[in-house]
């Protein structure tokens, strides 16, 4: 029982972290929230229902190539689109609002979000409707002696895991992640040393895309059964765990989104009718380390000099 | 020449009180016309708002206004009482304007924290919820009069106000709007779950205003011709309305309606100035949350029948959205924006799919594009040598 729900509170802080990194990367470089995160995650996870179910994308390559290499043609080709996407959304309404008030972004990008999940219901076929999400992870078990670990939730862990450690290294390794790095510390030194903040901005939105294009495709997998407007609670609880962890902070977006996925999950399982009140709980948790310690688990204390 | 410039001036007197006509009129237009001519005026009134913004002539208006306050005032109290007539005594047209006046009060309330106070407050709604709830409780539950239930919900949102105000006290910008998300979240999902407040089914039933004995939901007859009851609920909203602009406009030039601009340029600042933010920031919620459940109380006893989708995160947003294209820190302009996209929703009921999209839509363009608003807030002018 206890082994059970472990599990699934780690498979689902899996699919929270990378929408709470998709947060923490656009508010490190930009001080603004992009609230349309949780969306653009579900828009890739729509992406996926396209190029598989309407298209037959992964039909067409499964002949060519193995099913490993059509699987990760499909997820990468609906990362790229939900990539392009992000940076479209940065060009529309984000940057028109560079230089004002940081709460003009906030209320655009929410915006934004409503209008990407309301044209999934207009446009995609039957967009308003549940859609089943192809399984192209199998369900079955790797092991018969352990229950739960299948092969979907095996690739679910290892993939979130590889995508951090690749993220861990392009921003620690490489040139451009070392400017994110020093774009995020002090915007205005980053730009006396030299760096191309402009670059900079597009790129860690390519790479914020990108992650949550595969996030899309983890949720999707996750759940199975898809809807145009799951990207708001995604959007909530991904900007809540960024929160959690300390907003700004990659590593923090993992731990917070862990800390929610196990209140959630705890109370459900242990609190008698506890499934209505899992999102309280969830959000309950929040609103204490707002009040209480607004820096978050692992952000940095910041204190306002005047 | 001379006569000619007499005559000008004249007319120039006449300004206002034509103004709030040709408003009435258009607006008469607009909910009773077809769907294009009511696109044509509302294009029409955003286009002259924004020319008259440009050359000054809002500006001269307002003068004019406050030359001859009581006129105007007379003529458009003279308007409000000529409203149902001139919507030619149709209920659904009626409604809309009776659902215009409650969500302006949301917004003239929500707007003491995003115009005045730059805090961007997600729970307007839910405000407006809890205002409709304890009204419809008070008097489905406990059989109280709804005018009980009117009051009861003005307490219990005060009350509210605060506990949702509590969190501004100590985060700012997007932690605060985070917090009020949740709390709103947390709103709905106590209402659905909580089988005593009627849950997913809502709460039936919810007895009418009634005056002098007389039910408010009574139609009536006037010179042989039958009058819907929504007229009683027009004559009830509007009043309402013109008394909480009133309010609102007395504590925008009021030291708090100052005191909260000073919030939102910067709060320590402000704090140096003397001003005490733990009371001066509770105020703009308290009050902002009492009109929100005036209107919630209005709401629950005009349609009879509540259920939480009334209330929900979209709603809030509407709210923001009507502040924000009627012009921040104003409360006529609020008023306007609340009247405008009321009219515009009621008007596309059959693109009912299109809604979310439209608001979210309006809400970029206006941002890009004038994120002061149609009507934007005004300077201040106090007179001079008063005060001292």
């Amino acid at each position: 029982m206890l082994y059970a729900q472990i599990l699934n509170a780690v498979m689902l802080g899996c699919t929270y972290s990378l929408v709470a990194i998709g947060f923490s990367l656009f508010f490190g470089v930009l001080d603004t929230v992009v609230f349309c995160a949780g969306d653009v995650a579900i828009f890739s996870s729509f992406s996926v229902v396209f190029l598989v179910q309407l298209i037959g994308f992964y039909n067409i390559f499964f002949g060519l190539f193995n099913p490993v290499a059509a699987l990760l043609l499909t997820v990468i080709v609906a990362a790229i689109f939900t990539a392009i996407l992000m940076v479209l959304l940065y060009q529309l309404v984000i940057k028109p609002f560079e230089n004002k008030s940081s709460l003009m972004p906030l209320l655009s990008t929410i915006a934004a979000g409503i209008a990407l999940r309301e044209l999934i219901g207009i446009f995609f076929p039957e967009g308003r409707n549940p859609r089943s999400f192809p399984e192209l992870l199998s369900n079955e078990r790797i092991l018969q002696e352990l229950p739960g670990i299948s092969w979907r939730n095996a690739i679910i862990i290892v993939a979130t895991i590889l995508i951090v450690a690749i993220l861990y290294w392009f921003i620690n390794k490489t040139k451009i992640g070392l400017s994110i790095q020093a774009v995020s510390q002090n915007r205005e030194a980053a730009t006396m040393v030299g760096i191309n903040r402009n670059l900079v901005i597009y790129v860690t939105f390519i790479v914020g895309g990108l992650i949550l294009g595969f996030g899309g495709f983890l949720i999707g997998s996750y759940y199975a059964v898809i809807r145009f407007d799951l990207g708001a609670g995604f959007g909530l609880k991904g900007f809540s765990a960024a929160v959690v962890g300390g907003l700004g902070n990659v590593y923090g977006a993992i731990v917070g989104s862990m800390l929610i996925a196990f209140a959630e999950v705890f109370v459900t399982a242990y609190i008698p009718g506890g499934t209505a009140y899992a999102s309280i709980a969830a959000f309950v948790l929040v609103l204490a380390f707002i009040l209480f310690k607004p820096e978050g688990v692992l952000g940095n204390k910041s204190v306002e000099k005047v | 020449m001379t006569e000619n410039k007499i005559y000008t001036h004249k007319i120039e007197k006449l300004l206002p009180s034509l103004g709030v006509v040709v408003f009435f009129a258009a607006l008469a237009v607009a909910i009773t016309g077809s769907l294009w001519s009511t696109l044509i005026i509302l294009i029409g009134m955003t286009g002259l708002l924004i020319y008259g913004e440009k050359h000054g002539q809002v500006d001269r208006a307002y003068i004019r206004v406050e030359e001859r306050r009581s006129s105007t005032l007379t003529v458009l109290i003279i308007c409000i009482v000529l409203l149902p007539f001139i919507l030619k005594g149709n209920s659904y047209f009626l409604h809309i304007a009776v659902m215009a006046g409650i969500y302006a009060i949301v917004a003239l309330g929500l707007n003491f924290q995003i115009g005045s106070m730059g805090q961007v407050n997600f729970a307007p709604a839910a405000m407006f919820g809890v205002g409709a709830y304890t009204s419809a409780m008070v008097t489905v539950r406990l059989g109280a009069s709804p005018w009980i239930g009117l009051i009861a919900a003005m307490i219990v949102t005060a009350g509210m106000g605060i506990v949702f105000g509590f969190p501004a006290l100590k985060t700012r910008g997007f932690y605060f709007s985070l917090v009020t998300i949740a709390l709103q979240t947390i709103f709905i999902l106590l209402v659905v779950n909580t089988e005593w407040l009627g849950g997913p089914n809502g709460i039936p039933g919810i007895p009418a205003f009634s005056l002098f004995g007389q039910s408010l939901k009574k139609s009536g007859m006037l010179l042989g011709t039958p009058i819907p009851y929504q007229m009683n609920y027009i004559y009830l909203t509007f009043t309402l309305l013109l008394l909480l602009i009133v309010i609102s406009k007395r504590l925008y030039s009021s030291r708090i309606g100052l005191a909260w601009n000073a919030i939102e340029e910067d709060e320590i600042v402000a704090s140096t100035q003397g001003i005490n933010l733990t009371k001066v920031k509770l105020l703009s919620f308290s009050i902002g949350s009492v009109f929100a459940g005036i209107a919630g109380s209005l709401y629950a006893h005009y349609t009879s029948f509540i259920g939480v989708e009334d209330f929900d995160f979209n709603k809030s947003l509407i709210f923001i959205c009507m502040v924000l294209l009627g012009g921040m820190d104003n409360p006529i302009g609020v008023t306007i924006g609340a009247i405008m996209l009321t009219v515009i929703d009621e008007k596309l009921r059959i693109f009912a799919d299109y809604r979310m999209l439209m608001y979210s839509i309006i809400l970029i363009v206006v941002l890009v594009v004038r994120s002061q608003g149609l009507l934007p807030k005004r300077n201040r002018k106090y007179p001079l040598g008063e005060e001292n």
